[in-house]
């Protein structure tokens, strides 16, 4: 009996930490440019001692985070991340970082700073006018990894998301702040500014919270009889 | 010193010439320098599109194959920014088909594959509905897909894929590529918006990352690719035409 109790309760372990068909939800869309600070080779993305920054504004958001795109202008800034790794494959390179942060701010349409890009970042506009406003979501960024195009800049990223802070924080219930974060990269635009490596478009989901409910011993016994 | 150096040395034809050069070096400068002006967002932003190819995979995607999209506007910038995408009463929609795979090229050790599909043809159209309907269903091509996505009328814009490449992998933990391609605008209502002053109409950028990830939510069965992407005018930078004495009184 035992046996089955635990047999049963290590099946319900496994089918509530299984990612595979976990439902998700989106969070927020994103649009920016990306470079690097510092940049010890401008000539390469993705060295070794390099720093990624990613910059832009984030047009779609969704509950539950609580927003008004009408009146506020919504921004992100993503850093942190510093490359561990880098394995080429063809023209292409997996740049593998270690973690980092995203953080969205809200800002006034008609009193704040409407975001500027500018040129060769950091500069008097960037990141500053990302950043300023409130700071609504802070979410950790791990896992994160690049694959690209060393001939056009053309990729992808992705990384694990975890919300870990901002003025929302509180929105988002303690089993529903995991998720992850994915975003397309193109060096072929001819509207990246002078001194970004890539254009960025991304969006970022939340897992589903993981449903539960009470019982009791002798349901689940039942249950297996 | 070579003669040619050395013919030169007479200090009015020296003055004069650096002259001439340096004007022809800062014309040059103007011509080809990037405009300092503020990043232009994006013409058409979306999310999603679903792509679908019979007989495809993420990591197969055989020549001949025929790849499809369908996606939903969620967002317009200039020259397009009267464009409401966020009102309820209209949705604005687009159709891609027609895109050919030239076959699937794989990089890489068995650990770490990359897979990378060239398309040729496809042509993209975008329309505008008064009565939204647009309905990812199951298993296209069905009743909804692409039905309910190209209705509305005529389309606002039509164009041409002059390019169209898949990008995907075997490692990624959330299964996360890239779809990019090229578009050459050739009709619609709108496209006199893509023109420029001198006429030529602006090609367009399609970017954006894609993910063959198969959670409830972002997955739709039937459907190979969710895009998150987005088109950019990849308009040239703008000249003039002047002569070398307007050009000799900016520098006096």
């Amino acid at each position: 009996m035992r046996k089955i109790v635990t047999t049963l309760f290590l099946l319900a372990c496994a089918v509530a930490v299984a990612p595979a068909a976990r439902a998700q939800s989106l969070l927020f869309d994103y649009v920016g440019f990306d470079y690097e600070s510092p940049n010890p080779n401008p000539g390469t993305f993705g060295e070794l001692g390099s720093g990624y920054v990613g910059l832009g504004t984030v047009p779609n958001l969704f509950g539950p985070l609580v927003t008004n795109v009408v009146a506020n202008e919504y921004t992100y800034v993503m850093s942190g991340m510093t490359p561990t790794g880098i394995v080429p494959v063809g023209p292409f390179l997996i740049i593998n970082y270690t973690p980092g942060t995203i953080e969205i701010y809200e800002d006034s349409r008609s009193l704040g700073t409407a975001a500027d890009y500018g040129v060769s970042p950091p500069n008097a506009q960037a990141p500053s006018s990302f950043t300023d406003g409130t700071q609504v979501l802070v979410g950790s960024l791990t896992s994160f990894q690049f694959v690209v195009d060393t001939a056009n800049g053309t990729g992808s990223f992705e990384a694990v998301f975890n919300v870990t802070g901002g003025s929302q924080l509180a929105n988002f219930p303690l089993n529903q702040r995991a998720g992850w974060t994915f975003a397309g990269s193109s060096g072929n635009a001819l509207n990246i500014p002078a001194g970004y490596a890539h254009q960025i478009d991304g969006q970022t989901f939340l897992d589903e919270p993981v449903t539960t409910h009470r019982t009791t011993w002798g349901r689940v016994k039942a249950g297996a009889r | 010193m070579t003669p040619r150096a050395l013919a030169t040395t007479a200090k009015g034809t020296t003055i004069m010439k650096r002259w001439t050069t340096l004007a022809m070096c800062a014309a040059m400068l103007l011509v080809s320098a990037p405009q300092s002006h503020a990043a232009a967002g994006p013409v058409i932003d979306w999310d999603p599109a679903y792509m679908w190819q019979p007989g495809g995979a993420f990591n197969n995607l055989p020549a001949g194959g025929i790849q499809r999209m369908v996606g939903t506007v969620s967002g317009f910038g200039a020259p397009l920014a009267f464009l409401n995408a966020n009102i309820p009463a209209r949705e604005y929609t687009f159709v891609a088909d027609s895109m050919v795979s030239l076959g699937t090229v794989t990089f890489g050790p068995p650990s770490t594959q990359i897979y990378q599909t060239d398309y040729t043809g496809g042509v993209i159209r975008l329309y505008e509905d008064v009565s939204p309907d647009a309905v990812f269903a199951a298993f296209p091509p069905n009743p909804q897909v692409p039905s309910t996505f190209e209705d509305g009328g005529a389309p606002l814009l039509v164009g041409y894929f002059t390019r169209y490449t898949v990008t995907t992998n075997n490692f990624t933990a959330f299964q996360t590529g890239s779809i990019e391609g090229d578009i050459n605008w050739v009709g619609g209502t709108l496209l006199p918006y893509f023109q420029t002053i001198g006429g030529a109409v602006c090609p367009g950028l399609f970017t954006g990352g894609a993910t063959w990830n198969t959670a409830p939510n972002v997955g739709i069965p039937g459907y190979l690719f969710r895009h998150d992407g987005k088109i950019d005018l990849q308009c040239p930078t703008p000249t003039s035409t002047s002569t070398w004495g307007r050009l000799k009184q900016i520098y006096r």
